[in-house]
């Protein structure tokens, strides 16, 4: 297994697991009803499933960069 | 509404699952494709309708009241008084009761939402970490707008064909002469005699 595999499945799982924490906490604050919901939604919740696209976006451009042995 | 975008976050984060378990799947073409909908795009649909929800919530009477400072702003809606301007509007149904206060207090501007929401955060940040205010001394920033009111009434027959309207129409415009402060409609929501003020039951 190459190095830069075992990089980019690091960077989906790190990716994931900001998805999964951003979603969890937005049902919480779609599902209780006060003014701070919103702060918990547009801070937190919507904070950590960007950054979560984010990484997995980075994890698409290591992807598509060749490898040393590829270009040569 | 908020059940379907549920279900949505949930598929998403099932999806999330699997890439956390074993990222090695993605190895495949067909899961490269699975990962693309699961880690990118159904979450920033997630993002996008999460976001739509609170805002249409915001706008709800039962979320401005459900901030300890409004409760008395919302039980004024309830005064057994025609002259009480909030309350005639939201008893009879000339704003729609379940957005009473936004449609009043709204700024109907290009960026006027986006302006009330600002506001909002900044309430919240007063409540939760500076001082919050008394409700009885709690003042619109620059005061009411006639904008406001004119939103509504503008072009209405009732309100355009009334003489004292109709004699200070360019005054009420260019907001020189107040609907709420200049002697005319000066009841708005009375906080400070609210605990002796008739309250209106709704039939239910």
């Amino acid at each position: 297994m190459k190095l830069s595999e075992i990089g980019i499945r690091r960077l989906l799982q790190v990716s994931s697991a900001l998805v999964i924490v951003g979603l969890a906490l937005e049902i919480l604050s779609l599902l209780w009803f006060h003014p701070l919901s919103f702060v918990l939604f547009a801070f937190v919740a919507a904070s950590l499933i960007g950054l979560g696209i984010l990484v997995y976006l980075v994890s698409l451009v290591f992807a598509g960069v060749p490898s040393v042995e590829n270009r040569n | 509404m908020i059940g379907i975008l549920i279900c949505q976050i949930v598929l998403s984060i099932v999806l999330a699952s699997i890439f956390l378990i074993r990222p090695s799947v993605t190895s495949a073409t067909g899961w490269k494709m699975v990962a693309f909908i699961g880690l990118g795009v159904l979450p920033a649909l997630c993002l996008v309708g999460g976001m739509n929800t609170h805002v249409q919530r915001s706008e709800t009477t039962r979320f401005c009241v459900s901030c300890h400072v409004m409760i008395p702003y919302g039980q004024s809606l309830y005064v057994d008084d025609p002259n009480h301007i909030p309350a005639q509007h939201f008893q009879n149904h000339r704003v729609p009761a379940d957005m009473a206060c936004y449609s009043c207090h709204a700024d109907y501007t290009i960026y006027g939402p986006l302006n009330d929401k600002m506001q909002g955060l900044k309430r919240i940040y007063m409540q939760y970490v500076s001082t919050p205010p008394d409700p009885a001394t709690i003042r619109l920033p620059g005061g009411f707008k006639n904008a406001q009111c004119l939103h509504c009434h503008l072009g209405a027959r009732n309100f355009e064909e009334n003489p004292v309207h109709a004699a200070m129409m360019d005054s009420l415009k260019s907001n020189q002469t107040s609907c709420l402060s200049s002697g005319c409609h000066d009841t708005a929501h009375d906080i400070a005699n609210l605990s002796h003020a008739k309250l209106w039951r709704p039939i239910q």
